[in-house]
């Protein structure tokens, strides 16, 4: 079904309609100039789908690590630039807006997307079949190879990334600003440690000749790799014939071959507490880097494990079913073992953010703040039992059961198909890919397996941990966890239990069914922390994004 | 003179009413192979809250009904889904609860696992949780926390604030006036209102209120008797009528949220749309509202986005209901422009939004009406298709503008009803429906000193 090979870039077009006349002149170009010898064939992974709807995807091996010293954002403002900031012909060039009612009649998705993350530029597109080789001369060929990067533009996109972080991500979402704390706390002082977005200082420096200079060194055919839902031959030479206008840089080439530098080991626990004004409830994170990614051998037994523990935005995790279906603190509790972007909004992980490196974490959505020091220790003291207990056989079952069915979540789409392949590719998984090899994979599972992985790789003692709170709760968390105390969750009143009087006083009576419950609150309870005040840093959420610094400038 | 379109829904609908009223459709979807998707909705949402005090039951019930006590067991329908293997979410609106589970054909049946334990099949336990839900009181309040926690997440945003501000100037009286989560207070009060829950539950929660969607990898022709044999002895009831309706609205209202962070200050202005009606014009311009007002090829965009730069985010939603439900355009104004201008600037950026919407008034008169109504047409078509692009999607989206007149064929009428619109159409929707009196402002800025 699906092939995923380089493509000869010599051929013969056979195209009708509008686009026709473009259509033979660019493949006129591109004879010459791989006869000549200046262009390089772009790979082209190919998901055979019947649809009328072709789906494209144009993965740039440049992200965020990319991003020079000091112009933190500079791949995704190129990125874009190279939507917004014109295009072709600088005497008649395309502008946005030009762009925008070229592609009106063709469907929302006829508009070119980019989600830059830390080491890939992914553009996407979807044209119906009848216009491809319109959209082809019209877009595809120019937008790339004949980018004309309008300053006013760049202007522009840089003041509202700017808005996006000051306003949005320090002071709206409490949620997203802890998620994105922990990934710049936990890889600070690497090419990962700022937002792909950027930072303010970063976004204030870049100049439109930055721009030029990283599309020149990173849009390049080696550099590229384009998906496409259509076993169309045609098709494909055509996407083949557009790029081919694109240029060869051996830096490029060089960097791609050194992976961006790891994040730093993590001795002991260190906890970083935001304040944020206006948030009404505390959010928790932990995390620590782990050397495993989709290739590692140890991935799918861990990948089990993980959802044993954590499911994203499930019932079937434990931390879920501990802390939201057991006691009602919160909205949900959930880990990962790899990056997952946007995870306050999206159901299952997004595609075409792959990263090298990973790491392993916790996060618990707002709960009362009066409860975050307690939660902090129940998951401390559950991934501690985790680690050393691991998984009965019957758990790990249940598991691959449920990771089977997440399977049909993950692939429900031709475009989600098609962008596990360009994962795929970034990860080197040629022939067996992710989705691919899922269910095989996680059939061949042992509980041994699953258990040797959870030995391996996860740990409890090294952690970087961010709570996201309010001002007045920020202080006393501080306090309160430097100074070691236990810290108690809900009480019976909390809880509601059935009372008696007995002397003047209320006496509780614990059901039954509750009973597992308060013991296991009081292990919680008293789980040390290991905190002391030297490693618990307080700052204001608007401390936070501006610069390649973790906190300030 | 119209051109009929080709039928823009790809798969038959096969369509069944038990005699309980329970419809039900089946949608056979063969290429994904072994892939289930079974979906239930329930015609109550926010809308059907009427009782002061008491809003955002049913998204609590949405969450209750994930704490079936299946058999008599304490959290069983949870524990056999998890055995079974299924994605399981659902998701609450103004006028619809929606249950969507995910899994293979083969779990439609009980299945038996390795160990020898039979579990029920996905049908039945499904059936188990619409028909006979059980739950107890400790179950409801420990779930009122989740719901809290829900409410919580979402708070620190303006934009829940701005709504609910919103939504109380354009309803006084009818429910739509709150937002689905319901209230703070309500839903810090919502432990107490167990009786409530169970009233709400008995009441809506009836096969004749209700519309069965499966598509996927099924076998349609031994598909009915299974269905009736799961969901028949569900107990017709009829359902509470909401008949409450708001005194006309006079003149514009005006609502501002003062807020105790330094946000960019936003603008949201709305009007009263007509009530959803699939074939009917002012329904079919409503589908088109956004690409003509918020789209990058819209003239109030680009004003306002690009040339203008007065505003770094602008969108425009325009949903469909039973009721009348509001169009809305919201802007984020920049800080900088706001510390210069103060409210006179974010007075202008309200003005060409209401200019925006009163242009439409003279559509037809634009120059090449016709032909950028024919390409928004065009993008609506592609559109749609784009999204019937799973079992899943293709349930969700029938069941969703099912509901309005249970035609299993609205896809395509209401594709068709776009198709048809002239550029006059247009013209006679913006006279009809922006008018000053049925317009709602809220502003919101930092709180100041």
């Amino acid at each position: 079904m699906v092939a995923s090979k380089y493509h000869d870039p010599h051929f013969v077009l056979r195209f009708r309609g509008a686009g026709a006349r473009g259509a033979w002149q660019l493949t006129a170009v591109v004879l010459l100039t791989v006869a000549l010898g200046w262009a390089k064939p772009v790979k082209i992974v190919v998901l055979n789908s019947p649809s009328e709807l072709v789906q494209v995807k144009v993965m740039v091996r440049a992200g965020s690590a990319s991003d020079p010293a000091g112009r933190e954002g500079l791949a995704a403002l190129t990125g874009r630039m190279l939507l917004d900031g014109s295009f072709g012909d600088p005497s008649a060039p395309v502008t946005k807006d030009m762009l925008a009612d070229i592609v009106r009649p063709w469907g929302e998705q006829a508009s070119p997307s980019v989600v830059v993350e830390k080491e890939t530029s992914t553009f996407s597109f979807t044209v119906p079949k009848g216009v491809f080789s319109e959209y082809a001369v019209k877009v595809l060929q120019p937008l790339f190879t004949q980018p004309l990067f309008a300053g006013d533009e760049l202007e522009r996109i840089s003041k509202e990334t700017k808005v996006y972080i000051s306003a949005t991500l320090r002071l709206e979402n409490t949620e997203l600003l802890g998620l994105y704390a922990l990934d710049n706390y936990i890889h600070e002082g690497t090419p990962y440690g700022h937002l792909p977005a950027g930072t303010i200082s970063g976004l204030k420096a870049i100049t439109v000749e930055d721009v030029r200079r990283f599309y020149k060194t990173y849009y390049t055919a080696g550099n590229i790799t384009v998906g496409v839902s259509s076993g169309d031959a045609d098709i494909q030479r055509l996407i083949q014939s557009s790029l081919s206008g694109l240029g060869r840089s051996v830096r490029a080439k060089k960097l791609r071959r050194v992976p961006p530098k790891r994040a730093p080991a993590i001795k002991g626990r260190e906890l970083l507490v935001i304040t944020q004004p206006t948030t009404i409830a505390t959010g928790i994170h932990l995390g620590y880097p782990i050397n495993v990614d989709r290739r590692h051998r140890d991935y799918w037994a861990l990948y089990v494990a993980n959802v044993a523990l954590g499911t994203h935005r499930d019932s079937f995790g434990r931390l879920y079913n501990e802390i939201r279906q057991a006691r009602g603190y919160n909205y949900g509790d959930y880990s990962y073992i790899e990056w997952f972007q946007n995870r306050p909004f999206a159901l299952f992980p997004p595609t075409n953010t792959p990263r090298k490196n990973q790491y392993f974490s916790m996060w618990v959505r707002p709960a009362g703040h009066e409860y975050a020091h307690h939660l902090l220790k129940a998951i401390g003291w559950e991934l501690e039992n985790f680690v050393r207990d691991g998984l009965t056989g019957e758990e790990v079952e249940l598991a691959k059961n449920k990771a089977r069915v997440l399977y049909l979540n993950l692939a429900e789409t031709s475009e989600r198909l098609l962008a596990y392949k360009l994962d795929d590719n970034f990860y080197d998984q040629r022939g067996n890919g992710f989705l691919d090899g899922y269910l095989a994979a996680i059939d061949a599972l042992t509980p041994a397996q699953v258990n040797a992985a959870i030995r391996r790789h996860l740990q409890v003692e090294n952690l970087k941990i961010v709570i996201v709170t309010n001002e007045e709760w920020g202080a006393r968390l501080a306090t309160d966890i430097a100074a070691g105390q236990n810290a108690g969750g809900k009480d019976a009143a909390a809880y509601d239990f059935p009372s008696r009087e007995v002397d003047d006083e209320l006496v509780y009576d614990i059901p039954e069914d509750k009973r597992a419950v308060v013991e296991k609150d009081r292990l919680w309870e008293a789980y040390p922390l290991n905190l002391s005040a030297g490693r618990i840093r307080v700052v204001s959420s608007t401390q936070l994004f501006e610069s390649a610094r973790l906190i300030g400038r | 003179m119209p051109v009929r379109a080709q039928s823009v829904f790809p798969y038959p609908v096969k369509k069944v009413t038990l005699d309980n009223g329970l419809d039900v459709l089946l949608v056979s979807m063969p290429e994904f192979k072994d892939v289930l998707s079974l979906n239930v909705l329930v015609l109550a949402g926010a809308g059907n809250e009427t009782e002061k005090g008491k809003t955002g039951f049913a998204h609590l019930f949405e969450h209750i009904m994930f704490r079936h006590e299946f058999r008599g067991q304490s959290d069983g329908y949870r524990k056999a889904m998890n055995k079974l293997g299924a994605f399981n979410n659902a998701w609450t609106w103004f006028d619809v609860t929606f249950y969507h589970p995910l899994t293979f054909s083969s779990n439609l049946d009980a299945v038996t696992l390795a160990s020898g334990e039979v579990v029920p099949g996905l049908l039945e336990l499904e059936a188990s949780r619409f028909t006979a839900l059980e739950f107890d009181e400790k179950i409801f309040q420990t779930e009122t926390g989740a719901v809290l926690g829900e409410y919580r997440k979402n708070a620190t945003s303006p934009g829940l604030a701005m709504t609910e501000k919103q939504l109380e100037l354009a309803y006084p009286q009818h429910p739509y006036g709150h937002t689905t989560i319901g209230f703070f207070q309500d839903v810090v009060n919502m432990s107490q209102h167990y009786e409530y829950a169970r009233w709400f539950y008995d009441s809506y929660y009836r096969p004749n209120n209700c519309v069965l969607v499966i598509a996927g990898d099924i076998d349609v022709a031994t598909l009915s008797a299974k269905i009736n044999t799961a969901f028949g002895g569900w107990e017709y009831q009829e359902t509470p009528v909401i008949d409450v309706q708001d005194p006309p609205q006079q003149a514009e209202r005006r609502g501002h949220v003062a807020w105790d962070a330094d946000v960019p200050p936003r603008v949201n202005v709305a009007y009263l749309g007509p009530k959803f009606v699939t074939g009917s014009k002012g329904t079919a311009v409503g589908q088109i509202l956004g690409e003509l007002l918020t789209s990058r090829s819209a003239p109030l965009f680009r004003k306002l986005r690009f040339e203008d730069k007065a505003v770094s985010q602008l969108n425009l939603s325009a949903t469909e209901g039973f009721h009348r439900r509001l169009v809305e355009i919201n802007g984020q104004l920049y800080t900088d422009q706001y510390a210069e201008g103060g409210e006179s600037y974010q007075e202008r950026v309200i003005q060409d939004i209401i200019a925006g919407f009163g242009d439409l008034e003279n559509f037809s008169s634009t120059e090449n009406a016709n032909r950028i109504l024919e390409m928004v047409k065009s993008k609506y078509t592609y559109d749609f298709l784009a999204q019937l692009n799973s079992p899943a999607n293709v349930a969700l989206q029938l069941a969703y503008y099912y509901r309005f007149e249970r035609d299993p064929q609205v896809i395509d009428k209401l594709v068709q009803s776009v198709q048809d619109l002239t550029p006059a159409d247009i013209d006679h929707y913006a006279r009809k429906y922006f008018v000053d009196n049925s317009r709602v402002i809220v502003t919101m800025a930092p709180r100041e000193g």
